[in-house]
């Protein structure tokens, strides 16, 4: 089980927390012409890289924020973990 | 009575106390803290089973984990267990053992007709045949194969033990209580660190309890228990025997495997049979010893041949001898221990050592009390059938490939040595790659991954002196580093023998013309020449041999086998071994009961029960209950003898006609509250939500981006900037996940809170032409007209003292309300309407009732909203806006959702207006047609209308819109029925929605 | 090529098994080949397969970073069916189980088909009657399908908990009776030895650093092993996919999920053909070897890590217990993980791409086994003829752009919620 720090409530076991995947793709913005491609790109192209993944998690039996991840995603190792509206480098 | 090969006084067991128990329907006795393997060896019983492929006898071969051949069916408790193994097992009174995988018995196995065959059966001599004729696979080999397969046999009765779960942290977690764990969780607790220190025997003290050693003046074993005994008295520190770390997970989680009770006569109630630990430790001593390999020879596999590690905790542990004349064949000094232990109990043994003559302080020792000692010697063949009787030895030449002489020697047991093999699993699993070490001819941890640390034996040293050493030192660098203690320990004095060097030896070659099997894996049926085919048929990866022969793969995870096969390959391969690489370790180091990964989670606490605060009235009142997700609803409530049918009928017809009240508590309900709460809801929703008035409902469509159909329900304006949304009972936590997503990562920029009340209010909906009246009844001092309180209207107000909410809003597309009130006001609201309804016919209505009243009507629900369909689909498109931006919008423009022929929601009803069509059905054109028979739609849902006492239904249909009048079969070919339909309006009844508004 | 046969098996035993030919050969890479497959799992080596049979392409490479067989073909719960809703995805199955049921005899190697059925399990009216639908179409679609009621499923799986002391009462179930499970090491070694005696290069320990791709056409690829020259490059790495598509500089609608598995000690037969409970994620079958094999639900998070975590198996063996009670007292022996290329509508994907001469096959989720030989056979043809075969024709990338998705389970894009 991966042990998680939420940046609001510390570590916690992950069973905490439910999924929600690549952090790095942003939805664009609302009220904004999109052209159909880069509207694909963002409903369904994902990079999955084998290595570094910035993701979403939310704590979701705890404080409930959403937060940033980044995880080693072939050793699990967990490099960095941050609010939503924080970057990770 | 007597027991043939028990010693006098010799062991740990308690003489006082007899044990009996059964083997094969014999009746026997033991004693307390003998396992089942030392109580049969006591006895003088080796046969104990059968191995998989061949039924060749099988007697004991270890006395722990290691032990491949001695699983039993054992029937303890009032239960019967497949695949148990002997040499762990604790004997309790009453215990039945019995032999598995023969028949008629486990001396006479018909099976064992297979071994005279074995010529035909070489490794995967299944994937060569078997193929003509074709038929005959299907029909008579493979239910063949079937009936051969497995082991014991596994009881269908439900288990009535208890297990449970636990969950630790810690600052050092010590695996294994040999001499590097003692040390190590010893020096640990020192410092002031939080200690667990898991034994998977009884006992502890490992190797302490067998070896002839002394530390600081004690015997192994006295001081094991001076440790033992102080740690056991330290706050700090939890000691734990019969308790096995089996899982290495990520971020240091380790999960140990504690057995309660099994060996416990009596035990109360409450007590498990085993327990789970789920254990985050900051640092892991590794402490977890080494097994004994064996060295390969013919016949290798016979009853009566044993590790000669075990043989001699058969006698220190057990005071059990494992023969009488045993022969120990050796390539390096551990066995003579072994013979000097016989030696001591008066038994003479023959040593065969691979290794030319030379000295050491062991050889010496064996040579200066008299034993027979040959160098150069193995064993190449061992002969007896269900019994060792005597072995074919022979001398070794010079580069150990053929025999400088042959001859036979009596025995009845022979004890084997083929050195040592760490047991690094739990490293493997945290990720440590291993490393090959030269040294000892096997693979010991590397680099650490987590936060493991290897010590003693499992590392590969194998000096007491080491071990300790390494052990204090580790245990107290590792908790200074936490604790930021740091106690000195002096090192104790050791006295222990010194071995010599062993022979880089592993497999005794065959004399000409002789070819008996030499087991590599024995519960498998593995042998060299099994081996040798895969390697000559081109499966030379490491795993392709062990896929291909099943090397490793059976219950004992080729423990004592792997190393050998790796040799073997390595020698044909003419590699060296860390080229060919070793197979991966996996979770669990030795199989655990599913019950205990399970836990307390079954029969009825498989998952939460959420039931409603009016449940209990439902259920004094013929509720029959549906699942709803973890929810319990009312389906109907059941009039004496009526059908689901009949009930449902009764009640949504009564809604029709008078009014009903339904339990709507499980919709979800979330609070949303903030300036820009009708700014977020408009982004959320299809439809427009910046002009809701306060004090107004509206009905809402939310779509995933894909611009798939999520959700639908109603949102209500309560104040200025406070909105109550309802969502699908299914949908409410997904809902409430997907809002909170946008708010906090995609729109931080909004104001707008949102959080989940599904729980704070009990929810009844009253519907029916005769609700306002009862609604003006429950509310006396409130004006109820229809001006006052219009459709989608919204108003507070006491329910006879308590606050509510009452929304006018509609599912049954009848003139409707819902109540809310607060959760534990549920019972009074509930019980209160139905006092009051009573004068306007008033009943109760279910889920089925409700599905009724909805369909009729075209209103959609889950079985429309499947995850697969768009607004239009199912006739919502006006519910979404041109004008604004919503989560989704982008995806409506796709080609496929905006085809001429697009699926569109229509009406069915049948021809003959009787015959029901079942859902799940499918629209054709021709019932007859050849198949593939092309699908023009399906049925989504069915119900007997009420109003028009006709079966109608819903379907989601190609090309929808221009098919009303149409007609069309709906066949369920499951059901073996075809239904002449019409397709109509999926409007109904009412279809100008008179009703809701009047 | 030594045929295989109880003959054969006599023969060879008479000369001790001395004279057996190795089942596939272990070549040096030539600097060109017509088609280099890259994967040697049993989608890849089906394709080199079909390609050497069906299209009489022989000058045909299969890379492999590992020992072949060693993914998913390896490390699956072996599960053969075509019970699909959509027509494109149960079409295409159903081809497949025609292959299926001749596959040993076509090979000459036994790889253990066993049609021993698949039941889906109801726990409510509301399942019954989307299995209903699903059921229905595949009858439609001329595959077997039986609708079961309790009863029904009670003398089928006995052992269920049909007591009253259960969460989730069993409804029912749909059953496809051909459905059912095969020897899955030996789909590959089968493959593998036919390919290689029509002339297919198996390169095993060979990793593809890279490609060679000149004004959009694939010129060839970079090996650890050396540069290979070829006409058309065949992609069929499964969950390895994006650590290529990376290189091409291609983004795919797919995500790499561990997916794991376990199996518990052999006990005699008790249990004829494949089960999935239908209020949690749990499946069973019980192997040739007596090992109760079960699996369920993917650990949540991207993962190429081919191990996965505890709390997945537990949460998988609770359905377990809670559908058989009996399980309680088996013990688990091995569990184990495999990489998965989860795809966004959860169907696969075999098309050509924008880069001529390179085509894709991935997306098989946790899936991919019961397909590994239409996928072949259609990826063969997609590569021969430069074109869909109509078995594939609406598996192409480009149905995410266009909406015409093949969502079986309507879960949309969330992959990691299986």
């Amino acid at each position: 089980m991966l042990y998680i720090k939420c940046p609001y409530c510390g570590l916690r076991a992950q069973k905490e927390f439910s999924y929600g995947g690549d952090a790095t793709v942003k939805r664009p913005n609302i009220n904004e012409e999109v052209s159909s491609e880069d509207w694909d790109n963002f409903v369904y192209m994902r990079k999955s890289p084998r290595g570094k993944h910035i993701e979403l998690w939310q704590h979701i039996a705890g404080c409930r924020q959403w937060i940033k991840v980044q995880r080693d995603t072939a050793t699990h190792e967990i490099f960095q973990t941050a609010k939503v509206t924080e970057e990770i480098r | 009575m007597s027991q043939p090969f028990r010693l006098n006084k010799e062991g740990l067991i308690n003489r006082n106390k007899k044990i009996s128990f059964t083997f094969n329907g014999k009746k026997l006795f033991g004693y307390e803290g003998d396992t089942i393997a030392s109580a049969l060896i006591a006895n003088g019983i080796h046969l104990v089973g059968r191995s998989f492929k061949y039924h060749r006898p099988r007697g004991f071969f270890g006395a722990g984990v290691e032990e491949p051949n001695a699983k039993l069916q054992v029937e303890f408790n009032g239960h019967s267990e497949p695949n148990v193994n002997a040499t762990e097992m604790e004997l309790i009174e009453g215990l039945s053992a019995t032999s598995q995988n023969c028949w008629p018995s486990v001396n006479f196995d018909v099976g064992a007709i297979n071994n005279f065959l074995k010529m035909f059966f070489p490794a995967g001599f299944y994937y060569k045949t078997f193929m003509w004729p074709k038929s005959f696979w299907y029909k008579i080999y493979e239910p063949f194969i079937r009936k051969a397969a497995g082991l014991g046999v596994a009881s269908i009765e439900k288990d009535k033990e208890r297990y449970e779960h636990k969950f630790e942290y810690c600052d050092l977690l010590v695996t294994g209580s040999g001499p590097s764990g003692l040390a190590s969780a010893y020096a640990a607790a020192k410092n002031g660190a939080k200690v667990i220190l898991a034994e998977d025997k009884p006992r502890f003290g490992g190797t302490l309890l067998t070896d002839d050693v002394s530390i600081d003046n004690l015997s192994g074993k006295d001081w094991a228990e001076k440790i033992i005994t102080e740690l056991k008295s330290m706050p700090n520190v939890t000691v734990k025997n019969r308790s096995q770390v089996f899982g290495y997970y990520d971020h240091n989680m380790l999960v140990m495997f504690e057995r309660v009770s099994d060996h416990l006569e009596k035990k109360s109630k409450f007590t498990p049979r085993q327990r789970l630990w789920y254990i985050r430790a900051k640092e892991t001593i590794l402490s977890t010893g080494s097994i004994e390999r064996p060295i390969v020879f013919g016949n290798n596999d016979t009853p009566g041949i044993f590790l000669s590690a075990a043989a001699k905790e058969y006698m220190k542990v057990y005071g059990v001898l494992v023969g009488k004349k045993p022969l120990i064949f050796t390539n390096n000094d551990s066995a003579y221990e072994t013979a000097l232990e016989f030696k001591k109990n008066n038994v003479e043994p023959i040593i065969l050592d691979t290794r030319e003559e030379h000295s050491s302080e062991l050889i010496d020792e064996a040579k200066s009390k008299g034993i027979d000692i040959r160098f150069s010697h193995g064993v190449i063949v061992a002969n007896g059938y269900k019994k060792v009787k005597s072995a074919k030895i022979g001398k070794l030449n010079k580069d150990k490939n053929s025999f400088e002489k042959i001859e036979t020697v009596d025995c009845d047991c022979i004890c084997v040595s083929g050195f040592w093999t760490p047991s690094v699993h739990l490293a493997s699993q945290s990720g440590n790659k291993l490393k090959y070490e030269e040294k000892i001819d096997a693979f010991i941890p590397d680099k650490k991954k987590q936060h493991e640390t290897s010590v003693g034996s499992a590392n590969g040293s194998f000096t007491l002196e080491e071990s300790l050493k390494n052990g204090f030192e580790n245990g107290s660098n590792l908790s200074a580093k936490i604790t930021d203690t740091k106690t000195e320990i002096a090192i104790p004095n050791v006295n222990e023998k010194k071995y010599g060097a062993h022979d880089k030896f592993w497999c005794m070659p065959l004399p000409k013309n002789e070819n008996p099997k030499r087991f590599v894996d024995f519960q498998n049926d593995v042998s060299v020449s099994d081996i040798e085919i895969a390697l000559r048929e081109g499966y030379r990866s490491i795993e392709h041999v062990k896929r291909y022969t099943t090397l490793g793969m059976a219950t004992d995870q080729g423990r004592t086998s792997n190393l050998n096969g790796l040799q073997l390959v390595s020698n044909i391969e003419n590699k060296i071994v860390p080229e060919v690489g070793h197979t991966t370790f996996r979770p669990p180091f030795t199989p655990i009961t599913i019950g205990t990964i399970v836990g307390r989670e079954v029969g009825m606490e498989y998952m939460p029960t959420r039931k409603t605060p009016m449940h209990e009235w439902h259920e004094k009142n013929n509720a029959v209950f549906v699942d709803a997700g973890a929810w319990k609803r009312p389906r109907y409530y059941k009039q004496g003898n009526e059908t689901l049918f009949e009930a449902s009928k009764r009640e949504a017809k009564n809604v029709r006609e008078n009014v009903g009240i339904c339990d709507v508590t499980t919709l979800g309900k979330i609070d949303i509250k903030g300036p820009d709460a009708a700014e977020f809801l408009n982004r959320v929703y299809t439809n427009a939500w910046m002009k809701l008035p306060v004090g107004k409902a509206r009905y809402g469509l939310m779509l995933r981006e894909d611009g798939i159909v999520m959700d639908d329900g109603t949102t209500t304006r309560i104040s200025e900037n406070h909105y109550h949304m309802t969502t699908t009972t299914a949908q409410a936590a997904n809902v409430l996940s997907h809002l909170e997503y946008y708010l906090q990562i995609v729109w931080p920029e909004l104001n707008v809170n949102a959080v989940s009340t599904t729980e704070q209010w009990a929810g009844a909906a009253i519907a029916g032409p005769k609700s306002r009246d009862m609604l003006s009844k429950l509310y006396p001092d409130l004006d109820v007209s229809n001006d006052a309180l219009p459709f989608m209207g919204y108003k507070e107000a006491e329910f006879f003292g308590v606050p509510s909410r009452i929304f006018r809003i509609s599912f049954s597309g009848e003139l409707a309300y819902e109540i809310n009130v607060k959760s534990d006001h549920g019972m009074f609201m509930w019980e209160k309407m139905m006092e009051v309804g009573k004068e306007f016919g008033n009943q109760p209505y279910g889920t089925e009732a409700l599905s009724t009243l909805r369909i009729e009507m075209g209103h959609v629900a889950g079985p429309e909203l499947d995850g697969r369909t768009i607004p239009s689909d199912v006739s919502l498109n006006g519910l979404v806006s041109k004008k604004k931006d919503f989560i989704g919008k982008n995806s409506l423009g796709r080609e496929a959702f905006n085809v001429e022929s697009r699926q569109k929601i229509v009406g069915l009803i049948p021809i003959d207006r009787k015959s029901s069509i079942p859902e799940g059905s499918h629209i054709v054109q021709d019932q007859n047609a050849k198949l593939p028979n092309p699908k023009l739609g399906h049925v989504s849902s069915s119900c007997w209308s009420v109003e028009n006492n006709n079966p109608f239904s819903l379907a989601i249909m190609k090309d929808g819109k221009n098919m009303i009048g149409k007609k069309f079969f709906a066949v369920s070919p499951l059901k073996n029925k075809s239904i002449e339909v019409e397709v109509i309006s999926s409007h109904y009844v009412d279809p100008e929605g008179k009703r809701v508004r009047s | 090529m030594q045929k295989y046969s109880v003959f054969s098996l006599i023969k060879n035993a008479f000369s001790n098994h001395q004279n057996w030919e190795v089942a596939w050969k272990d070549p040096t890479p030539k600097s060109e080949y017509d088609v280099v497959i890259i994967g040697g799992g049993g989608h890849g080596l089906a394709t080199a397969y079909y390609l050497a049979k069906e299209h009489n392409i022989r000058n045909v490479a299969i890379i492999e970073k590992g020992w072949i067989g060693g993914g998913n073909v390896g490390r699956n719960t072996t599960i053969i069916r075509s019970n699909f809703m959509y027509d494109a995805n149960a079409r295409f199955n159903e081809f497949g189980m025609d292959l299926w049921r001749n596959l040993s005899q076509e090979l000459n190697f036994n790889v253990m088909f066993s049609p021993r059925g698949i039941i889906n399990l109801a726990h409510s009216d509301a399942q019954m009657n989307a299995y209903a639908r699903r059921g229905n179409s595949m009858r439609l679609n001329g595959i077997d399908a039986k609708l079961l009621d309790r009863d029904e499923v009670k003398k089928l799986i006995p052992m269920a908990d049909f007591s009253d002391e259960v969460r989730f009462p069993i409804f029912g179930g749909l059953m496809q009776p051909s459905a059912g499970t095969a020897r899955h090491d030996a789909v590959a070694w089968g493959y593998a030895r036919q390919a290689d005696d029509m002339g297919v290069d198996i390169i095993q320990h060979c990793e593809v650093t890279g490609f060679d791709v000149v004004n959009g056409k694939i010129k060839g690829i970079r090996t650890s092993r050396g540069d290979i020259k070829a006409k058309k490059v065949g992609l069929c790495v499964a969950g390895s996919t994006n650590i290529l598509a990376e290189k091409l500089n291609m983004t795919l609608p797919i995500e790499t999920h561990v997916l794991q598995a376990c199996v518990s000690e052999p006990v005699k037969p008790l249990l004829d053909g494949v089960v999935t409970f239908g209020a949690g994620h749990f499946y069973i079958s019980q192997s040739d070897k007596g090992e109760m094999v079960m699996g369920g639900d993917l650990d949540g998070y991207n993962s190429y890590a081919q191990r996965g975590n505890l709390p997945t198996i537990q949460h998988v063996l609770t359905g377990g217990l809670a559908l058989f009670p009996f399980l309680s007292r088996l013990k688990m022996l091995r569990t184990w993980g495999g990489i998965m290329d989860m795809s966004m509508d959860g169907s696969p994907i075999i098309d050509k791409t924008h880069i001529e001469g390179l085509y894709l096959n991935c997306g098989w989720c946790y899936g991919g086994f019961k397909s590994t030989p239409v996928s072949g056979w259609t990826f063969a043809h997609t590569i021969a003829q430069d074109q869909v075969h109509e078995l594939n024709s609406e598996l192409r990338l480009n149905r995410f752009s266009t909406g015409h998705l093949l969502d079986e389970k309507g879960l949309g894009t969330k992959t990691w919620i299986g």
